[in-house]
């Protein structure tokens, strides 16, 4: 049996095929002008890349921003619970998630099945995600694909002090005016960015098995100014931890079927 | 057309057909904010009329006078004001809820005067925030001050009996609702939040006769079935001001129902009756300051608390959502103390902050389709996610 989980994000859509709980299928795509096209544009390649048709999709459980009304879907659950699921699937010692996508950030925590016990989510502000990150990079003239590169270099980030994302960007441009080092204001961006994170895991009591997921957790500088400000390590998944939600997806298609 | 249907259509508007017949019959409309005492307001002969943002257009008005940092609510209704969307009504009466309402008093006044909006009768209703024997007769001297007012400008004499006469029609509403509520206890849900919410919204929109006919009407029509949706997760709905009827729906989408509410225009309208015996300033003064009550009122955490708690076993609750709109500084502080309680006794509960009729709905889904899957791990549903 082949089950599908299906990430539809606001920047990107992800896609997994399951098949005899072994990952046979994945891929990452930008997403397009509707959920639903993104959807059957990511699902075509995924199936195209395994070698597969719709038909042999048992179950599909999709998830993200665009899960609703995606026509090949036989259900769908938050992102919360799929990427809880997924990274318990991945490592099952996870019980904290920090997802952080482009327009949100979430710490989920999960018990010993995968279950969310309980979850914060950014809801006042955006200084703490992707989009902020991107932002800010383009104010260094950074690629954001760059910027976590370029801030492994420094040892000496710039205090940025401002919590709000526009007044961070002219907190930069001021750096710039003074000639600051490039990689020492990427770094200060990320510390920045990571304490907005940090400010919402008051919220829940984080637990020290911790991973991250989501777009941003491709960024190695972001891993390293969360982990020092939070105080952690991060475990790295065996697959790109940007997956996890529709791996989490698929599993629960996969636990829906064996339910009956 | 089934009854539902008729009071979605009500509550979709600012003003109803039952409005708009009364007021060609000759009737008189006073807007009221808050707990106002609607009694009074009936017994000077006008119809009394909640006040909602409904079909509000923005804020861009409301904002000439308010700043971003005021709620969404008094900028939303502020901005009608200003575009006619109020214009139907006779006299708005105003309460000191909190100061964000209680500054829209000067707002509209200074606007009547220099920019003529409607109505010309405006006047501040002043609710003590504690409830002891001194504010208690500040209360009375407050009703009685009111019924002057009221008789002065709109010519009926308040007398007792019309009090009286007043005072039984809404305690037969608030026995009528309370009936209602009571079907909400089955553990078969046999009726949707959004249904009951889109009630209480048309109830406190039309003459309280008309609004009790139908209140039967709809008594009757609710069925023993269950509600066709899968609805595994009952939940309680709590905190301030509330308009959209889709964020009930968009909760009882996940798989579950709102079967109880503490909310202004919910449980907080209806509970208590008036004593029908005494004195009926007194007897009104005693029912609005003793009620179930908003966290305008000081040091009243622990009985609200306890109606939390009598809620979750009455109604078998399982997921209690509070919301509360940004810049409400009086929910922001209840929110965080009914956070330290959950965590203290092991309720599940959920704190939203939103706009009124803002954006972000998809973030609200997820939060709410989070938790409600959440809760279900705790509850342990079979195929909850199916």
């Amino acid at each position: 049996m082949i089950f599908a989980g299906c990430d539809i994000g606001s920047l990107t859509g992800k896609a997994v095929l399951i098949k005899d709980n072994r990952i046979i299928s994945t891929q990452i795509i930008r997403v397009l002008s509707d959920p639903v096209r993104t959807a059957k544009v990511l699902m075509d390649a995924t199936l195209e890349k395994a070698g597969l048709a719709y038909d042999s999709i048992t179950r599909c459980c999709t998830t993200g921003y665009g899960r609703e009304n995606i026509p090949f879907s036989n259900m769908n659950i938050s992102e919360i619970s799929c990427h809880g699921m997924g990274a318990h699937w991945l490592d099952n010692s996870i019980r904290t998630i920090l997802d952080i996508g482009a327009e949100d950030s979430k710490i989920i925590l999960i018990d010993e099945k995968g279950r969310v016990i309980d979850f914060a989510m950014n809801d006042k502000c955006a200084a703490g995600t992707g989009r902020c990150l991107d932002k800010l990079s383009k104010a260094i003239n950074l690629r954001i694909e760059d910027i976590g590169g370029v801030s492994l270099k420094s040892r000496n980030p710039v205090n940025m002090t401002n919590v709000c994302s526009i007044y961070m960007e002219l907190e930069v441009i001021r750096h710039l005016y003074e000639k600051t080092k490039i990689k020492d204001i990427a770094y200060g961006i990320h510390d920045a960015v990571a304490s907005r994170i940090a400010y919402l895991a008051k919220s829940v009591k984080i637990e020290r098995e911790i991973t991250m997921t989501g777009g941003v957790s491709r960024n190695k500088g972001m891993i390293r100014s969360l982990g020092k400000i939070l105080n952690v390590r991060f475990k790295q998944l065996s697959v790109e931890p940007q997956l996890a939600g529709a791996v989490g997806a698929a599993i629960f298609a996969m636990k829906e079927e064996s339910n009956g | 057309m089934d009854i539902f249907q008729t009071i979605g259509e009500i509550s979709g508007k600012a003003y109803n057909s039952y409005l708009q017949a009364a007021k060609e019959n000759g009737a008189k409309i006073a807007g009221y904010f808050c707990q106002v005492p609607v009694e009074v307001i009936h017994a000077a002969g006008l119809i009394p009329y909640r006040m909602r943002a409904v079909g509000s257009s923005g804020t861009a008005k409301g904002d000439i006078y308010y700043s971003p940092l005021n709620c969404t609510f008094t900028r939303h209704c502020f901005d009608r004001a200003f575009r006619g969307g109020f214009d139907f009504l006779d006299a708005v009466i105003f309460m000191n809820g909190c100061d964000h309402t209680r500054r829209m008093y000067d707002n509209w006044r200074h606007a009547r005067k220099t920019q003529n909006i409607s109505p010309d009768f405006l006047y501040m209703f002043v609710t003590p925030h504690i409830v002891d024997e001194y504010s208690m007769d500040r209360y009375i001297e407050e009703i009685r001050k009111f019924s002057k007012c009221l008789s002065e400008r709109f010519g009926t004499n308040i007398t007792n009996d019309l009090l009286l006469n007043s005072i039984k029609l809404f305690n037969k509403q608030r026995r009528l609702i309370t009936k209602i509520y009571e079907k909400r206890k089955s553990m078969e849900a046999t009726v949707k939040g959004s249904d009951i919410l889109s009630m209480m919204f048309a109830v406190t929109a039309m003459p309280v006769d008309t609004a009790n006919d139908l209140l039967e009407k709809i008594d009757a029509s609710i069925s023993d079935n269950p509600v066709p949706e899968k609805a595994d997760i009952r939940v309680l709905i709590t905190g301030g001001c509330i308009e959209e009827i889709d964020i009930i729906r968009i909760i009882e989408g996940c798989h579950a129902v709102v079967v109880a509410d503490n909310l202004c225009v919910g449980a907080r309208y209806f509970d208590m009756e008036v004593d029908e015996s005494g004195d009926p300033a007194e007897s009104l003064a005693k029912r609005y300051l003793n009620k179930l009550s908003c966290p305008r009122i000081l040091n009243a955490f622990d009985a609200r608390m306890k109606h939390i708690y009598d809620t979750i076993r009455d109604y078998r609750i399982d997921a209690v959502i509070t919301q509360k709109l940004k810049f409400c500084d009086l929910w922001g502080v209840e929110n965080l103390m009914l956070k330290k309680e959950s965590q203290r006794t092991g309720f599940p509960l959920l704190a939203l902050e939103r706009e009124l009729y803002g954006e972000g709905i998809g973030q609200l889904k997820t939060r709410i389709q989070a938790f409600i899957e959440e809760v279900h791990n705790r509850k342990n549903c079979p195929g909850f996610f199916s």
